[in-house]
Order: C-alpha cells, then sequence, then structure tokens
C-alpha cells in the first residue's frame, strides 16, 4: 500500500526549501552555497587546478616558461614503464609503506593496550612515546643521522667502546632503508598509538562483560571484541598511515637522499630529483600521477577490505 | 524577505574576497631596489653580507637586497619565477655552473652587454676564463662569478708528525702511500666524501690523465687509463680502508674536524670551520700527477633575471662586484680567491696563506663535466652512484662499462 498523504511536518519542510534562497537565471541560489565558495574556490585553485595541470604537463616534454611545448603524449608514462630508476624507486617506496605502516600499527596496538589503563606512569609514558611525533621531520632526521654515523655518532661509540665494530647504518645499502623505516615507525608511533587509544577507550565495557560471561579468554576478547569494535579507527589509522609512507619524501631526503646507490630512493625523491634538479617537469608529473593512482587503488582497496561502507 | 539572507551571504563573501585587494604602491621616487637570491647559508655568508653593506654605502641610488635561501629552495622557486617573468632581479641560480644551460632554455637570462674596460663596467677579460666560458653562450655573457674556488689538500699536521711524515705529499705516489700511512687505530689517512658536495673523484682520475668525458661530451670513464685509476683508488679504500665509504661532503669535513682523518681534499670554504674546531692544519697544492699539477674549480653564477625593470643598476652592481677593490675584500674575509686574474700582485692577498693557496691553483684549475648535456643528471643519477658501487667492491671494469652506456645516452654521444 502507498500513501501520497504529505505530513504536516514534511510540509512544512517542504515549505521552507522552497523558501530558500533565489532564482538567477534559472538556478535556484541556496545561502549556503555562498559560505561554502571560499572553501571551494581554496580547494579549486590550490589542489583541483594544480592536480590537472600536472596530469596536462605529463603529456609533454614541458619546459618551464617556454612559449612551444613539445607533445609526447603517453611518452612519459612509456619512459616511466622502462625506467630500471622509477622500478626501484617503486620497490623503495612498496617496501617503506608495508613494513613502517604493518610495525606501526602493530606495535603502536601493543603499546595502546599496554598503557591504556589511567595511570600516571602510563600518562608519562605515553607523552614520550608521543613525543617524537611534535618534532618536525627534518629535525628527527638529521639528529638520527648524526647519532647513527659509524665514525662520529653516538651509536658507533657505544659499539667502540663494548668493542663492537661500528655499523654503517646509512652508508649499507642494505642497511639504509631497514634503518630510514625504523626512524619513520619511532617518530610516528606515538601517533598511532594515541589514535588506537582512543578506539579502545571507545569499546563499551558491557561486550567484554558479556563475552566474559559466555567464557571468553584474553586472546578470544581481543579478536572477537577489541579488534572488531575499533575497526573504524584501525581502517583509519592504516589509511593515513599508508598515504603518509607513499609520499615519503623529507625523512629519506635529510637522512640519505636516496642514497646509498639509490637503496632508499622513494618514488617522491625521483620525482623531486626529475622535477627540481634534472628540470623534466613532465616526467616528474608523469611520476606524480603514477603515485596519485596508486594511493588511490590502495585508498579504494583497504577501503574495501575493511568494509567501510556496512553499517553493523 | 527570504532574499535577504542570500544577499547578505554573497555581500560578505565578496567583502572577504576583495578584502585581500589593495590597491598599488605608487611608485616612489627613492633609490633603486634590487632584489637577489643566494645560496651562501654556510660559513662565507658573512663576507657576501658585508659586500652588500659596502655597495649599499656607497650607492646611495641603488639599493640591493641579499636574501638567502637553501639551494634545494632556489631550485625549487627560481625557475618558475624567472620564467614567467617575477622572481629576484639577480640570483645564484645553483652551486653547479651548468645550470646556466637550463635558464637558457627557458630564455630568462638577461645578457650582459655593459662589458668593457672601465671601472663601472664588468671587465670580462680580467674575470676568470673557465667560468666566463662557462657562463657564456652564443657569443653572449649570461653571468659573471659570484665566487670562484679551488679544491686543495688539507692536511693535520698533528696527524702527519704522529705518522713521522714531514711534509704534505708532493706527488700521486706519496699521496697514496701517506694515506696508508696515516690509516691507524681507527683514523682514516684520507677524508673522501662521494656525494652532497663538489666533487672530489675527478680529481683522482686527472692526476692519472683520465676523464669521465671527452670534449665532444662522449664517456671516456671506462677508458684503460680511466679504469686503471679508478681501480687503484677504489683498492686503496675498499683494501686498504685509506677513506671511509660514502660519506657526504659535511661528513667528510666532520671527520677532518674531529681528528679521525689527516687529509682531505676541499674548498677555501672549509678552512673557517676547521679553525673554530681547533684543528692545526696544513693547506698544500694537491700532489702532480702524470700531465703535472691539475685540481679542480668551482663556481657559482650570478645572473641577472631577463624580466628585471632595472638591467642597467643590476649590471652595474655586477661591474662593482667583480671590481678589484671589492673582490680583495671579500677574498681576505672569506678565503676565497678573487675572481679576478689581475689581483695576483696584490700584497695583502699574496700575505694570506690560505687565499694564495687556492688561487695559486686557480691557472690549472678544471671545471666539472663543463658544457656537457645534462650534467647535473649524469653527475647525480651516473657518476655518484657509479663511485659508490666501486669503493663498494664492484668491479671497476663493468661499472665503468655501464656508467660509460649511460653517460653516452643522457649527453647524446653517437660515437
Amino acid at each position: 500500500m502507498t500513501s501520497t498523504e504529505v505530513t504536516p511536518a514534511a510540509r512544512a519542510s517542504r515549505s521552507r526549501g522552497r523558501g530558500d534562497g533565489f532564482r538567477l537565471l534559472g538556478i535556484r541560489l541556496q545561502p549556503a552555497w555562498f559560505f561554502i565558495a571560499p572553501s571551494v574556490l581554496i580547494i579549486l585553485v590550490f589542489i583541483v587546478y594544480p592536480i590537472t595541470q600536472s596530469l596536462w604537463y605529463s603529456l609533454f616534454n614541458w619546459q618551464i616558461g617556454a612559449t612551444n611545448q613539445e607533445w609526447v603524449g603517453v611518452g612519459n608514462y612509456v619512459k616511466l614503464f622502462h625506467d630500471e630508476l622509477f622500478w626501484n624507486a617503486l620497490r623503495v617506496t612498496a617496501t617503506f609503506a608495508v613494513v613502517s605502516v604493518a610495525s606501526q600499527l602493530v606495535v603502536g596496538y601493543l603499546l595502546a593496550t599496554a598503557l591504556a589503563k589511567d595511570t600516571w606512569i602510563n600518562r608519562v609514558t605515553r607523552s614520550i612515546f608521543f613525543f617524537p611525533t611534535i618534532v618536525a621531520l627534518t629535525t628527527i632526521g638529521l639528529v638520527w643521522r648524526f647519532l647513527l654515523d659509524p665514525d662520529i655518532g653516538l651509536v658507533g661509540g657505544i659499539l667502540h667502546t663494548i668493542g663492537a665494530e661500528p655499523i654503517d647504518f646509512l652508508q649499507n645499502t642494505s642497511l639504509a632503508l631497514p634503518s630510514v623505516i625504523f626512524v619513520s615507525v619511532w617518530k610516528n608511533l606515538g601517533f598511532t598509538m594515541v589514535l588506537l587509544l582512543a578506539g579502545l577507550k571507545a569499546v563499551p565495557a558491557y561486550l567484554y562483560e558479556a563475552a566474559r560471561i559466555d567464557g571468553a579468554n584474553a586472546r578470544q576478547l581481543t579478536w572477537h571484541v577489541t579488534i572488531p569494535t575499533i575497526r573504524p579507527t584501525i581502517l583509519f589509522t592504516t589509511l593515513i598511515l599508508t598515504i603518509n609512507s607513499l609520499q615519503v619524501f623529507d625523512l629519506v631526503y635529510v637522512m640519505t637522499g636516496g642514497g646509498p646507490l639509490f637503496s632508499t630512493d622513494t618514488l617522491v625523491t625521483q620525482l623531486f630529483r626529475e622535477g627540481f634538479q634534472n628540470f623534466h617537469i613532465g616526467y616528474a608529473s608523469a611520476i606524480a600521477w603514477v603515485l596519485f593512482a596508486l594511493i588511490m587503488i590502495i585508498a579504494a582497496f583497504q577501503l574495501r577490505l575493511f568494509r567501510y561502507n556496512d553499517v553493523d | 524577505m527570504r532574499k535577504i539572507p542570500v544577499l547578505v551571504a554573497g555581500g560578505l563573501v565578496a567583502a572577504i574576497a576583495l578584502t585581500g585587494c589593495s590597491s598599488a604602491t605608487p611608485a616612489s621616487s627613492g633609490p633603486v631596489k634590487l632584489s637577489m637570491w643566494t645560496g651562501f647559508t654556510g660559513g662565507d655568508r658573512p663576507a657576501y653580507e658585508a659586500l652588500i653593506s659596502d655597495f649599499n654605502a656607497s650607492h646611495k641610488n641603488i639599493q640591493v637586497t641579499m636574501d638567502v635561501q637553501p639551494w634545494d629552495t632556489i631550485a625549487q622557486k627560481l625557475p618558475a619565477a624567472w620564467a614567467t617573468g617575477q622572481g629576484p632581479d639577480l640570483a645564484t641560480p645553483n652551486f653547479d655552473p651548468n645550470v646556466i644551460s637550463k635558464y637558457l632554455e627557458t630564455n630568462s637570462l638577461l645578457p650582459l652587454e655593459a662589458t668593457g674596460n672601465g671601472a663601472t663596467d664588468i671587465n670580462v677579460d680580467k674575470l676568470a676564463p673557465s667560468a666566463i666560458k662557462a657562463f657564456t653562450a652564443k657569443g653572449k655573457l649570461y653571468a659573471v662569478p659570484a665566487n670562484i674556488a679551488t679544491l686543495q689538500l688539507y692536511y693535520s699536521k698533528k696527524a702527519f708528525a704522529a705518522a713521522g711524515i714531514a711534509d704534505a705529499p708532493k706527488t700521486v705516489t706519496e699521496f697514496q702511500d701517506d694515506a696508508k700511512k696515516l690509516t691507524a687505530g681507527g683514523n682514516y689517512g684520507l677524508a673522501l666524501a662521494d656525494h652532497e658536495t663538489i666533487q672530489m673523484w675527478p680529481v683522482l682520475q686527472w692526476l692519472d690523465g683520465a676523464d669521465i668525458v671527452d670534449t665532444k661530451g662522449c664517456a671516456v670513464i671506462d677508458s684503460a687509463k680511466s679504469v686503471s685509476s679508478l681501480t687503484t683508488w677504489a683498492n686503496l679504500v675498499t683494501k686498504d680502508k685509506v677513506a671511509p665509504v660514502g660519506k657526504t661532503g659535511a661528513e667528510a669535513d666532520s671527520l677532518f674536524s674531529a681528528g679521525k682523518a689527516a687529509m682531505e681534499i676541499n674548498g677555501p670554504w672549509a678552512a673557517a670551520g676547521f679553525k673554530s674546531a681547533g684543528v692545526d692544519f696544513g693547506v698544500a697544492a694537491i700532489p702532480a700527477g702524470v700531465n703535472g699539477t691539475v685540481t679542480l674549480a668551482s663556481t657559482v653564477p650570478l645572473a641577472i633575471g631577463k624580466s628585471t625593470k632595472h638591467p642597467k643598476e643590476a649590471q652595474e652592481f655586477l661591474a662593482w662586484y667583480t671590481g678589484k677593490s671589492a673582490q680583495t675584500k671579500f677574498a681576505l674575509a672569506s678565503g676565497f680567491p678573487p675572481v679576478r686574474t689581475d689581483l695576483g700582485a696584490d700584497a695583502q692577498l699574496s700575505g694570506n696563506a690560505i687565499v694564495s693557496s687556492f688561487a695559486a691553483a686557480l691557472p690549472t684549475a678544471r671545471l666539472y663535466l663543463p658544457g656537457v648535456t645534462g650534467a647535473t643528471q649524469v653527475d647525480s643519477e651516473i657518476y655518484v652512484p657509479f663511485i659508490g658501487q666501486i669503493t663498494r667492491g664492484e668491479d671497476v671494469a663493468k661499472a665503468a662499462a655501464e656508467a660509460a652506456k649511460k653517460i653516452d645516452a643522457i649527453t647524446g654521444c653517437r660515437s
């Protein structure tokens, strides 16, 4: 059965809807449009325009300021496909993202669980872990670069004192990437911990009580109560960490400059080198678009994996 | 009545938007103001700032403001700024002289025409020829050297005395032997940086008569002479451990400052830091190679943006900057050799041990990859990784052959 009757409340609502705004050139203008206009304008000028413009650049052998730009179509993308440095940068970026995100999630979760109770010692410990988050990334990079110097750094000095050979963490092609990943995890761990802690605090106590009454042990409480309940928090944290990891630049640039022998060269350090050192703007734009596509695909995959749209 | 909130909202937005628009500042009749971007953030910065102050004090009609920024920042901002008719009147685009060709591609540089022999002209004939050659394209000069430097051999007198070595090495053989003798007790004989610095490795190749590319831009890094030279030096690093691997210029400086390295090939800018670190050091010429003395010269271009509104005043500044008086003062304050070649007889300069040592090397100094197509890319993507490979034990001949192929692909060599 259907009904065409309209309730008084709905009638009032429609009445308000018709009354808001006025028509200009046949378009009904709403007051809200004017209030969001500055934000929309800023997004269009500083985000949408540069993104679309870079796509346009990537189709040319673009020279800044030149009157005639050489059209290469998908030439930059084809070149990218055959560029061994690009594949190396892609591999380094993927390794960095997977290892650092997984490490931060696991260690961050363990820390959040261990420090969940509101005791003064836990509050102090949380602050200690969070402290690196508020320090500038370049400062962190410079400090760690100095600490890890095998000849004059603190770590090398300690190793030397105990009779061990200093380790060339950032000069060794096998150790440089793990070292940078370690520093990245150390820097961002506090942020991950705080996010997951907020999620943990929001888990209703009655769920645990009910599960315990049903005989659930600690492992079952984690897998069947805690993790499903904080799934939106895990999704948000994973997304943010993944996007940030795929765009990693500052830390790598300061600590290793992408070296040694490109062992820490990420997509963004390659993009920077091509765009601002070699002045290959079109090629750098193509790298930017590949990275953009990569992030979009991974973000979509993560959203699907965590079923963000479900209503449970 | 309903239209009022809409109109109010629209009015508010318009008002906010228009707040950002202000009327143009009326033209003033004061002195011409020139802006200049430079990347001189190091220990030599005060010497440049003193030059600007002197110029401003002596030129009431022209005032120069120097904005010192990291080189990376300039590299990001200046190409777009100059290519679109904005940006500063003057700038040092990069510490790499080869960058001039990139700015010429975008037609961003003003050709310098106020040249001649007068006191208010840019005395091109008296400026370092290697720099002028690097900054000249199709017969037109596009920059003057903001500085010029050579690399010399710094050595620790304390380390030499401890190893029983009386003098700085004079030949390549002595150089290599001393490096071995000085390598002991966790200390290195030589601090040899291979990236984020002015290249030191080409000097070692040149000493043996080898090179990276020839005059046609074709790679010769894989020649028998080059492979032999590089093998010797790579073995000294990998087997004799005379130098650390994978150091930046700053890290190599720290090693020398901390007394962990006995020798370092470096420019005049390093002297102030070594002095303040309390190192008792001497500066000697690079040991003579098979073809006599040779070292690397570096120069920073100082250019004028094509869209400057004050081309005459900007060139007047360059003429003063490269003049005798300014260069004498700058050399004494910074330790850099003057960019002029006619100040050799100046008593003040010849009496300064640091300046005279670095200036003495100028006649035999060579620029790194001068005029080579894609020189920056050859350096960052080929040469630096290549040195990294051979100092980590990779076969020199094989790595050199691969590097040569890649260099030729960039330079377009088809020989």
